[in-house]
């Protein structure tokens, strides 16, 4: 699966979680707490995120990214 | 002693969510018709392998607009069948214009999510690591609490009870006792929906308190509280509110009181059991009224725990008989709205104010054969004013609650 997909994925489950974000242009420099996520929205958004790639790692590992685009390299590199 | 004038402590707002109609004008319109709805469940989680487990399930509601939809996607039917309730309520009593921190929420039920929690299970079951993080605050029924503060910016008190079926009037009773002594202002008393997963239907079909055999290929006949022909209780998806405050806070609004509380009773059998005791009925009841300072014969109106279980409703009937109550016109509100478990209490509060204000009461549903037929039974709608009714509340574990409200 490539960055691009994983992307998708991201801001898929994103506005699922998070409403508002239906026609949002979503970008990689976004963060998910400047959408309007907060820190239970983002553990959500990036659980669900790992249920869709069946990525099996520790929550504590995605918290370094601080953007979409971040998170998205960070997944993209455990798979 | 009668409360003075200023310090009676009146009902001044409710809020009901049932299988047979939503809000207090569509509930009040359905009950006075005989309405029912109960078939087969179908809500997943309801049913397994060939079961059929009998119920009323709520057809569908609107989570209000002040609940944010972040919130709704996350929340149990039970969570927001609370929010929708608690919204009604609190407009009712106009509750907005209360300080915050004066105003209480008690939340009657435990272990009221059991259904989510299955289907959570069955969901995760082999795939552990990708359970929701939000698992972790919604399996607990104090996340209601969280969640209706949250929205309705409840600063005062706001805790979860149980007193197995009768934790609905058990939270009324919390209530009153939370204005009564100064703690709150305003204090909401919620009784909250019990979702039963399957296992719990199984729990109650095996220990002989769910119905039904007799009438299992005819759901619509099978809840029958009072009737030769009951056997068990049925389940229904039902929450109540009822707000609480004293004539003094309420008279700085512009408020409708429904009622006066004038007396409250709780009574423990000692008995883990789910069998009823006369002893602890008789006893509940003449507590609430020596409170009321009411004499049996000024009852005009009983809405009794009435199941439909074979020995709860003769142990009832025998504990009205003996207190003097046998005069009082007397319906089963479950026989309409099914058994709501831990919401039973609180919805049946508000059936009970609502017949009051409407001057008529309900019919029974199923009582072709009543037990007793030198009761006072209301088995067809009938144009009667309530002056003074008792609300009993029984449950497991050998509770048994009464609540008298007075017409004001």
């Amino acid at each position: 699966m490539n960055s691009q997909e994983i992307f998708a994925i991201v801001t898929r489950h994103a506005q699922e979680v998070v409403p508002g974000l239906e026609n949002h242009q979503f970008e990689p420099t976004q963060s998910l707490k400047d959408l309007g996520a907060n820190s239970i929205d983002r553990s959500e958004i990036v659980m669900m995120t790992l249920d869709s790639l069946s990525l099996n790692i520790p929550l504590v590992e995605t918290v370094k990214a601080t953007n979409i685009g971040e998170l998205v390299n960070l997944l993209h590199a455990k798979l | 002693m009668p409360n003075s004038e200023s310090s009676a402590i009146l009902v001044t707002g409710v809020g009901v969510t049932s299988a047979i109609g939503c809000g207090k004008a569509g509930f009040i319109d359905a009950l006075l018709k005989g309405h029912g709805n109960f078939s087969v469940m179908k809500r997943p989680g309801r049913q397994s392998g060939d079961t059929r487990f009998l119920g009323a399930e709520i057809p569908s509601f609107e989570v209000p607009d002040i609940v944010p939809r972040t919130l709704v996607r996350t929340a149990s039917l039970s969570g927001q069948v609370a929010l929708t309730t608690l919204h009604e309520a609190w407009n009712d009593a106009r509750l907005g214009e209360v300080d915050p921190t004066r105003v209480g929420l008690v939340v009657g039920g435990s272990n009221i999510q059991q259904r989510e929690l299955t289907l959570a299970h069955e969901t995760y079951r082999g795939r552990l690591p990708f359970l929701r993080p939000t698992y972790g605050l919604s399996f607990m029924d104090s996340d209601v609490c969280g969640m209706c503060t949250e929205v309705f910016g409840i600063r005062g008190l706001a805790y979860t009870l149980g007193g197995a079926s009768a934790s609905g009037q058990l939270a009324v009773i919390h209530a009153i006792q939370a204005v009564d002594s100064g703690q709150v202002d305003v204090c909401i008393a919620l009784g909250a929906l019990m979702d039963l997963s399957y296992w719990e239907c199984q729990g109650f079909r095996a220990l002989g308190a769910m119905g039904s055999d007799v009438f299992a290929n005819e759901p619509e006949r099978a809840c029958r509280p009072f009737d030769m022909r009951r056997d068990g209780f049925i389940f229904g998806e039902c929450s109540g509110a009822v707000v609480v405050e004293r004539a003094s806070t309420a008279s700085r609004r512009a408020t409708e009181p429904y009622a006066r509380v004038a007396g409250w009773a709780v009574q423990m059998d000692a008995n883990r059991n789910p069998n009823p005791s006369f002893d602890g009925e008789v006893s509940v009841l003449l507590k609430a009224l020596a409170k009321a300072d009411l004499a049996p014969a000024a009852i005009d109106y009983i809405n009794p725990h009435g199941t439909g279980s074979s020995l709860g409703d003769t142990t009832e009937l025998k504990a009205i008989e003996h207190c003097g109550l046998k005069h009082a016109y007397i319906n089963a509100t479950k026989s309409l709205v099914g058994h709501g478990l831990s919401a039973a209490g609180a919805v049946e509060m508000v059936a009970t104010l609502l017949q009051m204000r409407a001057r008529r009461l309900h019919p029974m549903r199923n009582l072709d054969e009543p037990m007793d037929e030198t009761f006072n039974w209301a088995r067809q709608p009938v144009d009667h004013a309530i002056q003074r009714a008792v609300k009993m509340s029984l449950g497991f574990s050998g509770i048994n609650t009464a609540v008298c409200v007075e017409r004001l």
